[in-house]
């Protein structure tokens, strides 16, 4: 983990020019300084000054303003000082926590449901059978929507119907279980999941296995593999998704894989960058421990990475007849970027170019690359403003005349297919992988 | 000037205040304390309050309040000045005129736009050009500061060599006065000469004589084209005396940006536009009827080979054109990469002194031993010298301050001024002598005397104490 001081060197690089506030999806709408970034760093400095990560000098409008942010890192990428926003913003959550303790809600749902390794399937499938108490029937095919505002939640929300089988359980993934083939000349592929492909989009699962397989790489689904711990992390409980972090290493350290995919921007970057980051503490390059995280980190890929033409396994094109459904009628697709893919790995090119290749016709929109809303917790810790930021995207959608939007992060699916049903826009939202 | 006879916010003036505006608009939290503290000079100045009030009567009655019991009132846009002027450097209630942020009206029929001080200039210009229409100022700020903020420090930018300024689009205003009547300046006309010119005196008034609530802006026309040119000299001179030959050509570009080296190197890390090994640059832009931007272009070529250009490249698409404002627009915050401190300096002298300055400022450089980057808006005489030091150094601390003196010195001798766009807020102050006469700074004294007797409106600016 980085050191109180190393933050405070972070936080000092800081001019107060105010740049970050005009690409703030907070801000924009809050229009408070402590909205905003800048006001933000101010407030983390001065609480890491104080209180160092083990408490804060403050009271709830601190928390407040740190938790209304998305983390989607928009402030660090255009700071002409390489300010690291979120990870002072990270350290504030985790001072307020270590005062405080979590929300019961939010410990709740982060150290039971997706903390720990029994009661998070057990208590999914009590939600899956539970889910009609508190939501309804809505008009988007496998989705639902809440009948009266609950906590961390909210009210007249659009969310995914959970399935009748998680993806983990489908028979895709217990064929899949074991590692990759042994000695074949095939790439061999393990396929990270992840809680919103395995709970909330299992079709999503599907079809990156149906892909890679169809490029030709063996694809392992390994079954011991856990949250990667943004969530947790995200609100404040390092501790919760260093746990996660470790438990995934040493999971994918046993599978005898080329690459560790993913199809979820937010695991990607926590696999690739969090990770690190979680397990070893700065100083300490040349561990063990750091040693077996870069020998992971060198594995891992986005499938859209991974898959596109540049990539280590290209996409096989597809037969005519075997293309979904949805790529069939000539629609028009736009692309969502979402933040953790564009600006936490620097990839925008690789869908759209896939996309290119999916016989749509691949159109632009206003703002691709502004925040869904979604991240950073704050769609559970402020859904008002969370489905405000998306108002925007919702009008990009509007806009573009698309039918379907494209985007590479089951998260961002989740907000936008709200925000598009709040609005009123009609449009289809899928992942760019079950365009091929 | 700062009065002994101003009072803090005690906590029955807290009460009295909590009656004037609505709960969620007032703060004596600590937090908001914190993040109303600072602009973009990186100074912490805590005020006592913040409020964020929504009409002009809420400002009235807060500034009422004030000349009851004495305590400072500060207006603040975005906080993203350069001299201190929102800073409450007499403690006080910090007036936020972020919840103020309608655009009324943009009247085609008339060109001219009526706004909230807390509309951000950016997302104005975006508003008329989908009219068609154009709102030229453009502080290297705009997509993040206010309107209230650029009218009270009429504020400039690059487009200022052909648009002008801030107060060149300002036909009237809605005003608080600091005793807290709300009085109306100029209005929707393009004319007007009833009574003094208020509005002029309160653009650039720095938040020292009123607060500003409502404008009414002038518009222009989009221009029907843009070129952008990027040109690179071996020699810092060199590009000083292409600026001066472009304009005695009587060539109006509408950018006339020049950039030195140790500006060059600060962006390069953030930026990778492969420019961190040149001398000089010169950003021009022109615009207008195409065919005269085509002729600008050819004409400016040549004046750039004459004067030992020794590249020249105009932009092709609209990412180059965007990529180039971005190393611009970012010098002046990456700066810090150089050197802990900035003295930020906006000197401006007659475009044909510019030579004379330039070279001036690269002697004081040496002689003083101190790095200056200097960078800006060349083409209006407009030069941002930034002079750097290392703040926990007090040698080199006083060093950047002699220097900055030699810098005003030079300017005032070349016939300049000290302050082109920033102000003098509390940074300038100790030198407004050297520019204006005793007589010039007792009459301006006076105005702000009639106007706010008590002094309680962004007190201890503009003027040194005694």
């Amino acid at each position: 983990m980085k050191s109180v001081e190393e933050l405070l060197d972070i936080a000092s690089k800081c001019v107060r020019c105010g740049t970050c506030k005009s690409f703030c999806p907070s801000y924009e709408i809050l229009r408070r300084e402590g909205g905003g970034p800048r006001g933000r760093v101010t407030l983390a400095e001065t609480s890491l000054k104080e209180a160092g990560m083990g408490g804060t000098p403050f009271g709830p409008a601190f928390q407040k303003y740190v938790k209304d942010c998305t983390l989607c890192g928009s402030c660090h990428s255009n700071c002409p000082n390489d300010v690291d926003v979120p990870a002072l913003i990270l350290a504030a959550r985790t001072g307020y926590i270590a005062k405080q303790g979590l929300s019961p809600f939010a410990s709740l749902a982060i150290k039971n449901l997706l903390g720990s390794e029994r009661l998070r399937p057990l208590s999914m499938k009590i939600a899956s059978k539970l889910q009609g108490l508190i939501f309804k029937g809505s008009t988007v095919e496998h989705a639902l929507v809440s009948r009266f505002s609950i906590p961390l939640i909210g009210g007249g929300r659009l969310v995914p119907n959970l399935p009748e089988r998680f993806f983990m359980e489908s028979k895709t993934a217990k064929a899949r279980k074991s590692g990759p083939e042994q000695g074949a000349a095939k790439p061999k592929v393990s396929f990270f999941v992840g809680c919103g492909v395995n709970y909330f989009l299992p079709d999503i699962g599907e079809a990156t296995v149906r892909v890679l397989e169809r490029s030709g790489a063996t694809v392992s689904i390994p079954k011991a593999q856990s949250c990667c711990g943004m969530p947790a992390l995200s609100a404040g409980d390092q501790k919760t998704a260093r746990e996660h972090a470790l438990k995934n290493l040493e999971v994918f350290e046993k599978e005898d894989c080329d690459y560790i995919v993913t199809s979820c921007a937010t695991c990607g970057h926590a696999l690739k960058d969090v990770f690190k980051d979680l397990l070893c503490d700065s100083g300490e390059e040349d561990s063990e421990m750091a040693k077996r995280v870069d020998a992971f980190v060198a594995k891992v890929r986005d499938i859209t990475e991974l898959i596109a033409p540049e990539g280590d396994i290209p996409v096989k094109d597809i037969e005519d007849n075997e293309r979904p459904l949805i790529t069939q009628d000539g629609s028009k697709v736009t692309y969502h970027d979402p933040c953790h893919l564009r600006r936490y790995q620097g990839i925008a090119e690789e869908p759209r170019i896939l996309l290119e290749s999916s016989g749509l016709e691949l159109v632009g929109m206003k703002h691709p690359c502004k925040c869904c809303g979604l991240g950073g917790g704050l769609a559970f810790s402020n859904y008002e403003l969370s489905i405000e930021i998306a108002r925007i995207k919702a009008e990009g959608v509007r806009g573009s005349g698309a039918d379907i939007v494209a985007t590479a992060c089951p998260g961002c699916i989740i907000q936008l297919k709200d925000a598009l049903h709040r609005y009123g826009v009609d449009a289809m939202v899928v992942h760019v992988v079950e365009l091929l | 000037m700062l009065r002994d006879s101003l009072k803090p916010i005690t906590t029955s003036v807290q009460k009295e205040l909590q009656g004037l505006l609505a709960r969620e608009n007032l703060s004596f939290l600590r937090e908001d304390i914190l993040c109303y503290s600072y602009d973009a000079t990186n100074k912490i100045v805590p005020p006592e309050a913040v409020a964020f009030p929504e009409t002009p009567e809420e400002i009235s009655a807060i500034l009422k309040l004030a000349n009851l019991r004495g305590f400072p009132v500060v207006a603040r846009g975005a906080g993203t000045g350069f001299t201190g002027g929102s800073l409450p450097v007499g403690g006080g209630l910090i007036l936020s005129t972020e919840r103020m942020k309608k655009i009324i009206e943009i009247d085609t029929d008339n060109l001219t736009a009526e706004v909230e001080p807390g509309v951000i200039t950016g997302d104005l210009q975006a508003a008329v050009e989908k009219h068609g229409l154009f709102y030229p100022p453009d502080p290297t700020s705009f997509k993040f500061s206010t309107i209230g903020g650029n009218i009270a420090e009429c504020a400039g930018g690059p487009r200022a060599v052909k648009y002008g300024v801030t107060r060149d689009y300002v036909l009237g205003l809605e005003v608080v006065l600091p005793t807290g009547e709300i009085i109306k300046t100029g209005g929707k006309t393009l004319k007007g000469v009833v009574g003094y010119d208020l509005t002029r005196l309160i653009v650039g008034s720095e938040g020292t004589l009123g607060v500003v609530t409502k404008a009414q802006l002038k518009l222009i026309a989009q221009p029907e084209t843009r070129k952008m040119m990027l040109v690179k000299f071996a020699k810092l001179e060199d590009a000083a005396r292409t600026v001066t030959g472009i304009i005695r050509r009587c060539i109006v570009p509408s950018t006339l940006e020049l950039i030195d080296n140790a500006s060059l190197r600060c962006v390069e890390e953030f930026t990778h536009m492969g420019l961190g090994g040149v001398e000089a640059v010169l950003l021009i832009e022109v615009d207008g009827r195409s065919e005269s931007v085509e002729k600008d272009v050819l004409d400016i070529e040549g004046i750039c080979k004459e004067n030992a250009s020794t590249e020249f490249r105009a932009a092709t698409d609209k990412f180059e054109v965007r990529d180039l404002w971005k190393v611009r627009r970012s010098i002046s915050p990456a700066l810090k990469r150089l050197k802990s401190l900035k003295l930020n300096e906006d000197v401006v002298v007659p475009r044909s002194k510019l030579v004379e300055l330039i070279t001036g400022v690269e002697q004081i450089s040496k002689e003083r031993g101190v790095i200056i980057a200097s960078f800006g808006h060349a083409g209006d005489g407009n030069i941002h010298v930034n002079i750097m030091v290392d703040k926990d150094d007090e040698e080199d601390c006083a060093k950047g301050l002699q220097a900055v003196e030699d810098v005003f010195k030079l300017t005032v001798s070349l016939g300049g001024t000290i302050s082109g766009e920033h102000g003098v807020g509390t940074t300038k102050m100790p030198y407004i002598n050297m520019e204006l006469g005793a007589a010039t700074i007792e009459a301006m004294k006076r105005i702000k005397e009639a106007l706010d007797p008590r002094g309680i409106l962004n007190p201890g600016k503009i003027f040194p104490a005694g």
